[in-house]
């Protein structure tokens, strides 16, 4: 029987959401378990999102107000430098130093950022371990994460695994902040990451630009949704995978046969080339076809991208002269959208930092990971239902992101006007919702709010005991 | 309650739709999204509910009346937006049918549209129970356990994990009856769940009279059950219904 398309569809959105929500996971266990037990190592922290002002509890909330703006404002500011900086060098095609420098911080953050919270959770569990394990533990894992950032010869699993895993370290890390500068600045980077990106002259839209006109990876800690290969075999690969992405189902069946058979010859590698070279110009005449087709399509069609999870039914094995690669039967069409995308698209995209498609699936912004776990983390001081809701609202955020992602890269006649008005309000909701959600449990009286709430639904259908609300109240504080 | 019976307690209520989780949702993305999406809904539910019922609460009242019509009201709201679940649902299955013609795949399948339904079903449970039976497990780690004076009998914690698990199970199956009921105009599924669902949540109110727990959580169990053999019942009919229509076509 053949497989409904059930299987397939929407796999891409589960690659980005699963590892965002594993993070987000990481950030509350460790909020949740550290917090509770060592209050006393609350020793505030100083970074550049605190410079200005330094929150104590005696102030009052004007004064922690104003402290947050101000906070939130040379924060924003400071990046808004670092970013332009950025454009610049990378304008100049300093990218082996930015590349080096990102290395260069991601060993800063694995071994300080990282190395303290290792601590601190040794310090909790009371592991016995002594300096010089712990030093050449610390030291190993920072070295493979830095191995891992740019180079082309590590899994795809152990560089998605670290950059989960810094977006965890920076997360925790930020969640020391104190309360209201958490808040404002959470708010002044969703705003100023709007503006970077979808205004004319941001620094990330012309960061993304660049590099998709020079068709580059981006210098970047971006979160590869979908494995690819390394560069030896690229050549090879892609022009496979162009062969098979580029025809429709019916006719890639032949083909697939073909190139197996043309692969065999050792000597017929060019020619598998120029196969696909040929294929690839068919492609873009494709392009416009593909744009003509209504919103729908399109919609679903993201939710195939990835497809090497659950979509590679049809997958078969060819031997090539280097490697056995495998070549996925992807849907038909998504490589060659991914393609159009990528001079569209790359600019316009809408919501957060670094979402882009690129021809090898989507990436996700480390930078959205951080924002999104320190969010649920710091939610997770409060309230462990809190953070269930944030985490919902965020992943309905993300989820309308990456179907914007898709729907406004492109001009649609077909596009029904609800999605016009619908979803960017869609977005901000979710986004601010988000934020609101915790944003309501920040103040106490709030939080009391937020959980009447719970009980009075509580009432509603379930157990209706009398003094209830009383005792879990006394419970829970 | 321990680390230990407080996962003891979890598992009680979500094994169930954790292990459903595992074995039909978690393979096909797709499910996992109308989980997602359906959470959000039920969520999104409660939240509105909470808002307009702010104003009235808490009831000081000893009798029972008003938390009738606070079940009454948050029964109806819920049913209305099954209602249009289903509307939403109905458009989302054309065009996924209309994809699956496109790039030449079998439409949906009757086993497909069911697991949808399910798949939504599971959303609106597992809300139901992380938001009154987890959300009171998790602020209360600690040596020692908690008895209500109007059931004695029984922890505190337990009670609410077996009610949880009693609507999970309920909200879970009634999803698959009403969205069939639905799909064939049965006008007998379209009332049973809604009645189902007001049913299940007055025999809460039971629980009210001093011991009466004892008596409440079973007949909710009975509930749960009498929606369980009716969902098997329908499905397995619907299922041999399909297999000799197929068996017709060839």
């Amino acid at each position: 029987m053949e497989s409904s398309i059930l299987e397939s569809i929407g796999s891409e959105m589960i690659g980005v959401m699963s590892p965002v929500s594993i993070c987000m996971l990481l950030v509350v266990l460790l909020v949740y378990t550290l917090s509770s037990s060592s209050s006393s190592s609350d020793a505030a922290i100083r970074t550049a999102a605190n410079l200005v002002y330094q929150e104590t509890s005696t102030d009052s909330p004007t004064e922690k107000l104003e402290g947050a703006l101000l906070n939130a404002l040379v924060f924003v500011i400071f990046i808004t430098l670092i970013t332009f900086l950025l454009v610049v060098l990378y304008y100049y095609n300093f990218t082996n130093f930015l590349k080096n420098y990102m290395r260069f911080s991601t060993f800063f953050v694995l071994g300080t950022m990282g190395g303290s919270i290792f601590l601190s959770i040794i310090q909790h569990f009371s592991i016995p371990v002594d300096s010089i394990t712990c030093f050449l533990l610390l030291f190993n894992f920072t070295v493979v994460g830095v191995l891992s950032v740019f180079s082309e010869g590590m899994p795809i699993v152990l560089r998605q695994g670290y950059m989960v895993c810094l977006g965890v370290i920076v997360a925790t890390w930020f969640t020391k902040l104190p309360e209201w500068t958490t808040w404002v600045l959470l708010v002044a980077l969703a705003i100023y990451d709007l503006v970077a990106v979808l205004a004319p002259g941001g620094p990330l839209k012309l960061l993304v630009e660049l590099a998709s006109s020079r068709d580059e990876e981006l210098p970047a800690l971006v979160y590869e949704a979908r494995p690819t290969v390394s560069q030896n075999e690229r050549s090879g690969r892609s022009g496979l995978r162009l062969l098979v992405g580029g025809v429709s189902e019916t006719r890639s069946v032949e083909l697939q046969a073909l190139s197996r058979g043309s692969a065999d010859g050792s000597e017929n590698h060019g020619n598998l080339e120029y196969t696909a070279a040929d294929v690839e110009n068919v492609e873009h005449e494709r392009n416009s076809e593909v744009e003509r087709l209504p919103l729908v399509g399109h919609l679903f069609r993201e939710g195939f991208l990835s497809s090497d999870g659950s979509s590679c039914e049809y997958s078969t094995v060819v031997d090539n002269r280097e490697n056995e690669i495998v070549v996925e039967e992807m849907s038909p069409l998504v490589d060659m959208m991914e393609l159009g995308d990528e001079r569209e698209q790359g600019g316009r995209r809408d919501g957060r930092e670094n979402d882009i498609i690129v021809d090898k699936g989507i990436k996700l912004g480390l930078g959205d990971f951080v924002f999104y776990s320190v969010l649920v983390g710091r939610a997770a001081m409060y309230d462990l239902m809190t953070v269930y809701a944030c985490y919902l609202a965020i992943i309905s955020g993300l989820g309308c992101t990456l179907i914007l992602l898709v729907v406004c890269g492109r001009a649609l006649p077909a596009l029904p006007n609800f999605y016009h008005s619908g979803n960017p309000i869609l977005l901000l909701n979710s986004v601010v919702n988000g934020a609101f959600c915790c944003w309501d449990s920040n103040k106490p009286v709030n939080v009391l709010i937020f959980s009447e709430k719970l009980h009075c639904q509580r009432n509603t259908d379930d157990f209706v005991v009398d003094g209830f609300v009383n005792i879990v109240e006394r419970i829970s504080t | 309650m321990t680390v230990a019976a407080g996962i003891g307690y979890a598992l009680l209520a979500l094994g169930p739709s954790l292990s459903l989780f595992i074995s039909v949702i978690a393979k096909k993305p797709f499910l996992i999204l109308t989980v997602l999406a359906s959470t959000l809904l039920w969520l999104i539910s409660l939240i509105v509910l909470s808002g307009v019922w702010r104003a009235f609460l808490p009831l000081k009242s000893t009798t029972w009346w008003p938390y009738a019509i606070l079940i009454i009201t948050s029964v109806g709201f819920q049913e209305g937006l099954r209602v249009l679940l289903w509307k939403a649902y109905k458009r989302l299955e054309d065009i996924l049918d209309a994809f699956a013609d496109r790039v030449s795949k079998p439409r949906l399948f009757l086993t497909d549209k069911m697991q949808i339904a399910l798949a939504g079903g599971l959303g609106h449970g597992v809300a139901h129970a992380v938001f009154f039976c987890l959300s009171l497990l998790t602020p209360a780690f600690g040596p020692a356990t908690f008895f209500v004076d109007r059931c004695a009998q029984i922890p505190f914690f337990l009670v609410s994990a077996q009610i949880a698990l009693a609507f999970v199970t309920i909200h879970t199956f009634s999803m698959v009856i009403a969205f069939n009921g639905y799909a064939q105009g049965n006008k007998v599924d379209q009332y049973f769940v809604p009645a189902i669902h007001l049913v299940a949540g007055m025999v809460t109110l039971v629980n009210f009279a001093s011991g009466g727990c004892v008596i409440g959580i079973p007949i909710l169990y009975l509930v749960a059950v009498l929606t369980l053999i009716h969902c098997g019942k329908m499905v397995f009919r619907r299922l041999t219904e399909n297999r000799s229509r197929q068996g017709n076509f060839q």
